[in-house]
């Protein structure tokens, strides 16, 4: 099983606030200040406890044998990671949410996406060009993994499901803030739901797995990897479909067809009116 | 176009028109009219009619450069008109014939993602050359008039004479006087009226009968069911994670009424939670249910974002706080959302322990008395 | 060619003849010439009707097209069509026979898309022909009547939309239609009862889909052509309005008989308006149910939306407060009451009583055939762009999530765009329309008694800078213009006044004799190389003769 084991990750995301504080980082900006000086003073005794809790845990793992690609990952990871997410993976209050437990999925994510490293905090972690190269996030989630465990990426064809099981989970789990056929969506101040029109299997798959930022998480138990790779397929699928009717306009429905028939139906036939009445 | 008014009994003969006979038939004879030239005669129609004529632009010279151009135009753009239906044609019942199947299979193919662009754009083009031409011949190769026509306000003596014949028609049934007949016509329409509509009746339905509103499937031991319908443990979902469940009956995953969503708060959310008064048992261990079935429009609200605990109503953004008991922190719903009591079965799955303890869905007049 | 038959008036030709044996039977011929000879005034805002009209044309034809193969029932059937990513999907029977029509039927997508964008485009027509009633005045006595029948259509044209948005039966259709539950039960005392009136029971029942149907097909396209019958009778029987302009009055038409300038450019526009939509409908997808799914209760997507004409009633439950009204005896009014019910029935009732309420505040009773500048109108044309304003900011908030979603903007400050721009802006707008109506007005006056700015600039002898102005018509000592404004536009430059020949013709190379057209322009006066001539004008400032001011002339110096 690659799921992470809620019995094992509970405790360690209790003591994990750092969380709690990049929630609270999100929040609207009048709760700001009283969630900071609360965050602070939370975030002063937890560290002081996980660090007690993990500091030794992490000198044990790190007496064990660390492979290369470990080891180069923890170069990478200190040189562009350490600053928000800290220098054991446990997170900065303010900055960076802990990496323990997140597993090389997460990693996956986020990097691939060019989600991370972030360039400054807003509503949410936009996508942008990637940093690292494919070598690089190898090592990345291999060092990730390695120190916390985590969900791990899957194997094989990720669209081999079935395609209307897949499209009826789609509109049960996903369409809702990714729209009908993941054209993505607005969310509550600031946030969104980002389109899938160029996200690749593997990170709508470790998306789901890991369910970063705000989007709920969708474990092996909830939605078996049979049933994302019918997901996958069902989005993928429709993404690359061709528009029987003609151009899709975004495939937006109502508020960009209300345009077309403004600005271009309304439009074509008043030059038409216009023409029909001027004289010869 | 006939100028002539040939009226039966106008051309002579035994049957002779009656003394009140007249019109433009008296004052121009078939004669007359026979030596009066089709410009005249249409001017003449057209003045019986009020229509002044004042001034015609004469289209462009008969074998004038200008009209031939005009002609060629014209032809032009109804012979593609023509051709343009005839594209259309081809396409439409080539496919599949000489060209490609324009049938939508598997993903589509080239062509039957072309069928249905190019029947609109060989239909568009052809429909609007047809009008184009219209246009530019009207434009110009007709003559352009200016025409006047007299606009009449209503007749004095068109509503005297009306109103004599109503009030005397009216006078002579003496229903004035006579009133009983007035009183029983009155209650005649009336019932009458009533009766015909009274077979709409049938549409009503007693909203109160069996609280349908206020009532779902959910009940005691009710398993909480997957859209495939397969239970749920309490280790099957991730902290941060929703599932849509709803009730262990027949359909249950098609009634309107009984979606649920099934969270699992994050360990720190857990900490935050202010249930609703009297709601702190309603969850269980960190899973917490409440209605998908938003409290403003109905919709199901399930842009739940994890982090900041809130869901978003995607029809009219109403925000909703999971950690407030799903009481609404932004946009126009005014109820929290509908808390499930749940709890688990001996067999380790989650089951309701009751219905919602409130009627789910939109707010209506009399909702809080069911 | 006159008539030169032996039996006076016979008729020679075979028409001629068939003709007359019609007329003796059905005696027509007098109405057919007064119908022929009837005159309508030539300006293309008359013409936006007519779109609309056409529009409903279209839509009967591709509608009856539809109903051979649509199948209203909510019966659940297993899909089994040519559609790969929903084959053995469960949904409704009415779904799958949308479905099928659009990937089964030869041709049947089309007149899917040709159905649905002509339905977008008859409200939008009926729309901008409203626009054009009310800023030009001509809903005013003796037209009210036809301003109602107008307002009702519009309602119904509502209703249609409502009713074919929701046929489908897809997720999006299927969550409008879940909205229009809510507003039934939002209603006060009634709202349950009319709920379970028109569901049949609860929501979503198995009836609906029928029900609208057969609303959908028949019973409001009746009532709709029946109002679009009455609503082209009084037109015909009141004559149309006209601007005002040269030999134009209250008690005339000036313009085009029917046969046959005016039935060429209508039978053109028809098709015209045919083939946009064809064209819209072939090369523009819209509502493609497939990708929206079946309808399912506990299924939505982001970005919900009803067709443009329902934004503003979405958009206005979008940024209505949360505001339940409790009563005592545990009584509530909903929240969602407001905004639906009460602003859409406000709002078309104001628009319907609009010429009462105008009749009534500015005393004007009279009957009018002339039309009204907008600008001439400061009070009526700034109200209505005030309301043109209150429904945009509505229909933008009806479309606020996409609108963040799209722009990178927080939703929650979309909906408080909406909340504060509903109020403000409308009162900002009505004072901008007003400022620009009257400086147009003042304009206006300023050309009639100074004349049009020429540009030429001339240096007086004690060494002022002037620019010549041309003066419109006879001047007093002073050189003011005596023309009066008569509510026809100004000409504000010398273009419009002749002021220069006219361009040859020709779009590739010239297909007139340039020195034929500058002799045929000295002839008609025009240029300014023309003679000045003694001038007639109307109190309209326009000449009394032809169309167009063709006294151009010399600019003259200024005497003031």
């Amino acid at each position: 099983m690659s799921t992470t084991n809620p019995q094992s990750d509970a405790p360690l995301d209790d003591a994990g606030t750092p969380v709690g504080r990049a929630r609270a980082r999100r929040r609207s900006k009048h709760r700001r200040r009283l969630a900071n000086a609360a965050g602070l003073m939370a975030s002063l005794l937890m560290t002081g406890a996980l660090y007690s809790v993990f500091a030794p845990a992490q000198a044990a793992v790190e007496t064990t044998s660390e492979s290369a690609a470990e080891a180069a990952g923890r170069e990478l990871y200190e040189r562009s990671c350490i600053s928000c997410h800290g220098e054991n993976l446990e997170g900065v209050p303010n900055r960076g949410p802990s990496l323990i437990g997140v597993g090389e999925a997460s990693v996956y994510f986020q990097v691939h996406t060019g989600r991370m490293p972030l360039v400054r905090q807003e509503a949410d972690a936009p996508d942008k060009p990637v940093v690292f190269s494919d070598e690089e996030i190898d090592q990345l989630m291999a060092y990730v993994q390695a120190n916390g465990g985590g969900p791990t990426l899957p194997s094989g064809d990720l669209r081999d499901g079935e395609l209307a099981e897949g499209g009826e989970l789609f509109r049960l789990n996903c369409s809702s803030c990714h729209n009908f056929v993941g054209e993505g969506g607005a969310l509550s101040s600031g946030k969104a739901a980002p389109s899938l029109e160029s996200s690749t299997d593997l990170e709508i798959y470790t998306a789901m797995l890991t369910g970063p930022e705000n989007m709920p998480v969708f474990g092996d138990n909830q939605l078996t990897p049979d049933e994302k790779r019918s997901i996958i397929a069902y989005i993928q699928t429709v993404q690359g479909m061709a528009d029987p009717g003609g151009a899709g306009i975004g495939r937006m429905g109502p508020v960009a067809e209300g345009l077309v028939i403004w600005v271009v139906g309304i439009s074509a036939l008043m030059f038409g009116i216009f023409w029909m009445g001027s004289k010869a | 176009m006939t100028t002539h008014d040939t009226r039966p009994g106008s051309t002579g003969g035994e049957d002779t028109p009656g003394p009140l006979y007249g019109g433009p038939d008296e004052d121009y004879t078939p004669e007359r009219l026979a030596g009066m030239s089709r410009e005249d005669l249409d001017r003449l129609g057209a003045r019986y009619d009020g229509v002044e004529i004042l001034h015609v632009d004469p289209g462009p010279e008969p074998g004038s450069r200008l009209e031939k151009r005009a002609v060629r135009q014209v032809g032009l753009a109804f012979t593609l008109a023509g051709v343009f239906a005839f594209l259309f044609l081809v396409v439409y019942a080539g496919s599949g014939w000489f060209l490609p199947e324009w049938n939508w299979a598997e993903e589509g193919t080239t062509w039957s993602a072309l069928f249905t662009p190019l029947l609109g754009l060989f239909m568009g083009l052809s429909l609007t050359m047809v009008g184009v031409g219209l246009v530019l011949f009207t434009k110009k190769l007709l003559p352009h008039e200016t025409a006047v026509q007299d606009k009449h306000d209503g007749s004095h003596f068109d509503r005297v004479t009306t109103g004599a014949t109503l009030v005397g028609g009216l006078h002579s049934t003496g229903l004035a006087r006579r009133k009983l007949i007035t009183r029983s016509l009155g209650f005649m329409g009336a019932a009458v009226g009533v009766m015909l509509l009274a077979p709409l009746g049938g549409l009503i339905k007693n909203p109160n009968t069996g609280n349908p509103l206020g009532r779902t499937s959910w009940a005691e031991g009710v398993r909480l069911l997957r859209d495939d319908g397969s239970p749920i443990r309490p280790g099957d979902q991730e902290p941060g994670s929703l599932e849509t469940v709803f009730p262990e009956v027949p359909g249950g995953n098609l009634q309107s009424d009984a979606a649920t969503m099934l969270i699992r708060l994050r360990p720190e959310q857990v900490l935050q939670d202010e249930p609703r008064e009297g709601q702190a048992d309603f969850s269980y261990g960190d899973y917490v249910a409440y209605s998908k079935i938003c409290t403003h429009a109905g919709c199901p609200v399930s842009l739940y974002e994890q982090e900041t605990g809130r869901i978003l109503c995607p029809c009219h953004q109403s925000q909703f706080a999971v950690t407030q008991g799903a009481k609404p922190i932004f946009g126009p719903a005014t109820r929290s959302l509908p808390q499930l009591p749940i709890t688990v079965d001996d067999e380790g799955y989650f089951v309701a322990r009751s219905d919602y303890i409130e009627a789910v869905g939109p707010t209506y007049w009399n909702r809080e008395r069911i | 060619m006159a008539a030169t038959a032996t039996a006076p008036g016979a008729p020679t030709s075979r028409l001629g003849k068939t003709a007359t044996e019609f007329d003796d039977r059905l005696i027509v011929a007098g109405p057919v010439r007064r119908t022929l000879n009837k005159v309508f005034p030539d300006h293309w805002s008359f013409l936006l009707g007519e779109i609309a009209l056409y529009c409903f044309v279209i839509l009967l034809l591709s509608g009856t097209y539809l109903t051979f193969f649509f199948d209203a029932t909510m019966n659940e059937v297993v899909y089994d069509g040519s559609y790969d990513p929903l084959r053995g999907t469960e949904m409704s029977g009415a779904y799958a026979s949308a479905l099928n029509l659009s990937f089964d039927v030869r041709g049947g997508l089309f007149m899917r898309q040709l159905h649905h964008w002509s339905a977008l485009l008859f409200v939008a027509s009926i729309v901008v022909h409203l626009l054009r009633i009310f800023f030009t005045g001509a809903f005013r006595r003796p037209r009210e009547t036809n301003w109602l029948l107008g307002v009702v259509m519009l309602v119904l044209a509502l209703l249609m939309g409502v009713t074919g948005y929701t046929l489908p039966d897809d997720l999006l259709s299927g969550t409008g239609l879940r909205i229009i539950s809510a507003i039934l039960l939002s209603i006060p005392v009634i709202g349950t009862w009319a709920h379970f009136a028109v569901f049949n029971g609860d929501f979503v029942g198995t009836e609906i889909i029928g029900r609208f149907y057969i609303a959908h097909v028949l019973i409001l396209p009746a009532i709709l052509l029946a109002l679009i019958a009455a609503h082209l009778l009084i037109l015909v029987k009141q004559k149309h309005t006209q601007f005002p302009g040269p030999g134009r009055t209250e008690h005339n038409v000036v313009g085009n008989r029917l046969f046959p300038t005016f039935a060429a450019k209508a039978t053109g526009l028809l098709f015209i308006v045919f083939g946009a939509c064809a064209a819209l409908a072939g090369l523009v997808q819209i509502n493609p149910v497939w990708l929206w799914g079946p309808y399912n209760p506990a299924q939505v997507s982001a970005a919900s939306q009803p067709d443009w004409y329902i934004l503003f009633l979405d958009g206005s439950t979008r940024i209505f407060p949360a505001w339940d009204i409790n009563l005592p005896g545990d009584y509530t009014i909903p929240a969602l009451f407001w905004p639906t019910v009460v602003i859409a029935g406000a709002m078309f009732t104001l628009l319907a009583l609009y010429p009462m309420i105008e009749r009534k505040l500015s005393g004007d009773t009279a009957s009018h055939h002339l039309l009204q500048r907008p600008r001439d109108v400061p009070v009526r044309t700034s109200l209505g762009v005030m309301g043109l304003t209150f429904y945009f900011v509505l229909a933008i908030s009806g479309g606020n999530d996409v609108i963040a979603d799209k722009f990178d903007i927080s939703l929650n400050a979309m909906t408080w765009f909406g909340r504060i721009g509903v109020i403000v802006l409308p009162a900002i707008a009505y004072v901008f329309t007003y400022r620009i109506c009257l400086g147009l007005q003042q304009h206006d006056r300023e050309v009639l008694e100074h004349g049009i700015e020429t540009g030429v600039i001339r240096r007086l002898p004690n060494g002022e800078f002037i620019e010549v102005h041309q003066p419109l018509g006879p001047v007093d000592e002073h050189g003011h213009g005596q023309l009066a404004y008569g509510g026809a536009p100004v000409p504000k430059r010398m273009n419009h006044v002749g002021g220069s020949r006219r361009a040859i013709r020709g779009f590739f190379s010239p297909i007139e004799e340039p020195s034929a057209v500058e002799l045929e322009q000295r002839r008609e006066g025009r240029g300014l190389s023309a003679s000045e001539s003694d001038r007639e004008l109307t109190s309209s400032g326009r000449p009394s003769e032809g169309g167009r001011p063709s006294e151009g002339g010399r600019p003259q110096d200024p005497r003031d």
